[in-house]
């Protein structure tokens, strides 16, 4: 049982050690550098692709070579404009701001539910407060496709297939996020700060809102993240919700994205033989639809980096 | 003790829980108050989770034991979407999928972490977190990059898809080779998110075991496979069941796929028959059967309820107390 301060020195000797045998270095950078390669050589190209004139992109400019600003300004243009060749005008801007509309209320319920839930569940006691904290950890270890089907059947159920409500309701119920609140107010700092709270004669409200609240700022950046990237990138639900009754003007982004797909011309026989792709759009205006579909999640985990890299939402990602 | 004390705790319980669960320390917090006013706190989310959670569920559960018509069925619901001449496809293709996905998750992430793991703080953050990026293409957007990815003429894979003799996409699509293309994509936009986690329960391996590892004579590929996998074995099993239960929820990518191909390559129709969840939607949307599809929904939600319970009761990763 040596003192705490001893090992953690020698462990930084040795780590030391290990970043100068260079041969295994070396390896190191190499296998990372290759694996980073894969993972954004499809992200590099959809930034060069809109660059790019129509009849270019089928076996012209190789594919990551840069066009020119002006063709990337004429497919903005294009993809805007109210007298757009390729999409009607209005869907790209109206799927923007459903999308918006859908992931920023999810957040907003998620945030103003979840965390007076966690906060409740971690101090105090009541009859069926187990319940609650057992069926949260099953719903948030699901995965959330297992409740699609129930959920648009409900909803058909109750004529709401098609509204707003559908979607936004399901992205704000975020198990994830109670569980994260009740662990961070789950601690002795906390329960401390609240006991004194109490003997000072706050209210249980003000000792939530005044003390825990303004402790929780991490968590709420934490849930709403979280939430809005999950909520932003799903496909199934806004699909199933929005598509059989082909309600395009109701669609979020995701789904409006893959409109852009068409079926293609039959060919002869049942092979797939000569089969291209075939979109509503040329490729790089979709390229461009595709590339500010995704922008702000981008931009919310750039924001996010450093808090990513920390290690600080460790054991987080993937639940 | 007070040395001691939270570095048993970390041995014991490994990776994130220490983080997350601080189950040693919880345990000796003072007990919680015994109030209603936990029922106002609470409400408003246990609420929201009986609307759009619970409820969802009872009904599927109530429409696949019934008929069209309302009448009490049975089972045969479920024995008649078993019948059904794509429901036994449907399952093996997402297990063909399944196999490919969860060995490369295995084989690569952890290969991975362990690189991230040795590279210097900075480094690897800055690492980590351009293997995360693809996760903001998550759903539908990931499936149609990679069309264009799978593109011979557009692709920046093209030297790849050349050397494969592919000159068209329909080359790259060819039915057999759907569970590889499957698992390339949602390898690319899920395993940034693998890695961010493995990564952070080896940040959790003790440094004086590896210092003791290192004097006792062990290389960097034995300290990996003999001391830091043994230690995050939970947070892989973690990973396996996570991502298991997720395969089965298959979704969009054989769905925009059958659409792309006109249903030569996932099953024809909007909504194919690929995948378990394609086909619970063709029977909901295009025979509007919405009984058959309730009885897939459940067959499904089975599997995701075991493998949670398997996570709560015998990984011990997640307490509530």
């Amino acid at each position: 049982m040596r003192p705490i301060h001893v090992s953690g020195k020698a462990s930084i000797d040795v780590s030391v050690n290990l970043r100068r045998a260079s041969p295994r270095r070396l390896l190191a950078w190499t296998v990372a550098t290759v694996a980073a390669v894969f993972f954004l050589l499809p992200i590099v190209w959809l930034l060069l692709e809109p660059t790019k004139p129509m009849f270019d992109t089928l076996g012209g400019t190789p594919p990551l070579e840069f066009g020119s600003f002006t063709v990337l300004q004429a497919w903005w243009y294009e993809l805007f404009s109210s007298s757009t060749v390729y999409i009607p005008a209005g869907p790209i801007l109206d799927w923007l701001k459903n999308s918006a509309l859908y992931a920023g209320s999810g957040v907003v319920i998620a945030v103003a539910l979840g965390l007076p839930a966690g906060y409740g569940l971690a101090t105090f006691e009541f009859i069926g407060r187990r319940l609650v904290l057992f069926v949260t950890l099953m719903t948030m270890l699901i995965p959330s496709n297992a409740l699609v089907l129930p959920l648009v059947l409900e909803a058909n159920s109750v004529h709401l297939l098609g509204s707003p409500l559908a979607v936004i309701l399901p992205y704000g119920l975020f198990p994830f996020g109670v569980y994260i609140a009740y662990l961070y107010f789950n601690t002795p700092r906390i329960h401390g700060l609240i006991a004194s709270a109490r003997i000072d004669g706050a209210s249980e409200w003000q000792a939530f809102r005044r003390v825990a609240l303004p402790l929780a700022t991490p968590v709420i950046g934490l849930i709403a993240l979280l939430d809005f990237v999950a909520s932003w990138t799903n496909y199934f639900l806004p699909f199933l919700m929005y598509w059989p009754s082909s309600i395009t003007g109701r669609y979020p982004v995701s789904v409006g994205i893959a409109l852009q797909l068409i079926q293609p011309p039959p060919t002869n026989g049942t092979y797939l033989g000569n089969l291209d792709l075939a979109l509503a759009t040329p490729a790089p205006e979709e390229a461009l639809l595709l590339l500010l579909s995704v922008a702000p999640v981008i931009l919310v985990l750039v924001i996010a980096q450093r808090w990513i890299g920390s290690g600080r939402l460790r054991g987080v990602f993937g639940g | 003790m007070s040395v001691a004390e939270p570095r048993r705790s970390n041995w014991r319980s490994m990776g994130g829980e220490t983080r997350l669960g601080r189950s040693a320390r919880t345990r000796s917090s003072g007990p919680r108050r015994r109030s209603p006013a936990g029922y106002l706190f609470v409400g408003g989310y246990v609420v929201l989770l009986a609307l759009v959670g619970i409820y969802p569920v009872a009904y599927a559960f109530n429409l696949a034991l019934t008929t069209i018509g309302g009448a009490f069925t049975g089972a045969s619901n479920f024995v008649n979407t078993y019948k059904d001449f794509r429901f036994i496809p449907a399952f093996a293709h997402v297990a063909e999928f399944m196999a490919i996905w969860l060995t490369a998750l295995v084989v690569i992430v952890i290969g991975l972490s362990l690189v991230a793991h040795s590279l210097s703080r900075r480094v690897s953050a800055a690492f980590r977190f351009l293997f995360y990026l693809p996760a903001a293409f998550a759903g539908s957007a990931s499936v149609m990059l990679w069309l264009f990815m799978l593109q011979p003429g557009l692709s920046p894979w093209d030297f790849v898809l050349q050397a494969f003799g592919y000159t068209s996409l329909g080359d790259s699509l060819v039915p057999g080779d759907l569970p590889i293309v499957f698992a390339l994509i949602a390898f690319w936009t899920g395993a940034g998110a693998w890695i961010l986690v493995i990564h952070g329960a080896l940040m959790n391996v003790p440094d004086d075991v590896l210092e003791a590892a290192a004097l006792d004579g062990a290389g960097p590929l034995q300290t990996a496979l003999r001391i830091k996998l043994p230690m995050i074995k939970k947070w892989i099993v973690y990973m396996l069941i996570v991502a298991f239960a997720g395969g089965t929820q298959l979704f969009a990518e054989p769905q925009l796929i059958s659409q792309v191909s006109r249903g030569l390559a996932a099953g024809f129709g909007s909504y194919g028959s690929w995948s378990p969840n394609q086909l619970a939607t063709s029977m909901a949307f295009q025979t509007g059967n919405f009984n058959y599809a309730a009885a897939i929904a459940i067959d499904l939600l089975a599997i995701a309820l075991a493998c949670a319970g398997i996570l709560i009761f015998r990984t011990g990763l997640f307490k509530a107390d």
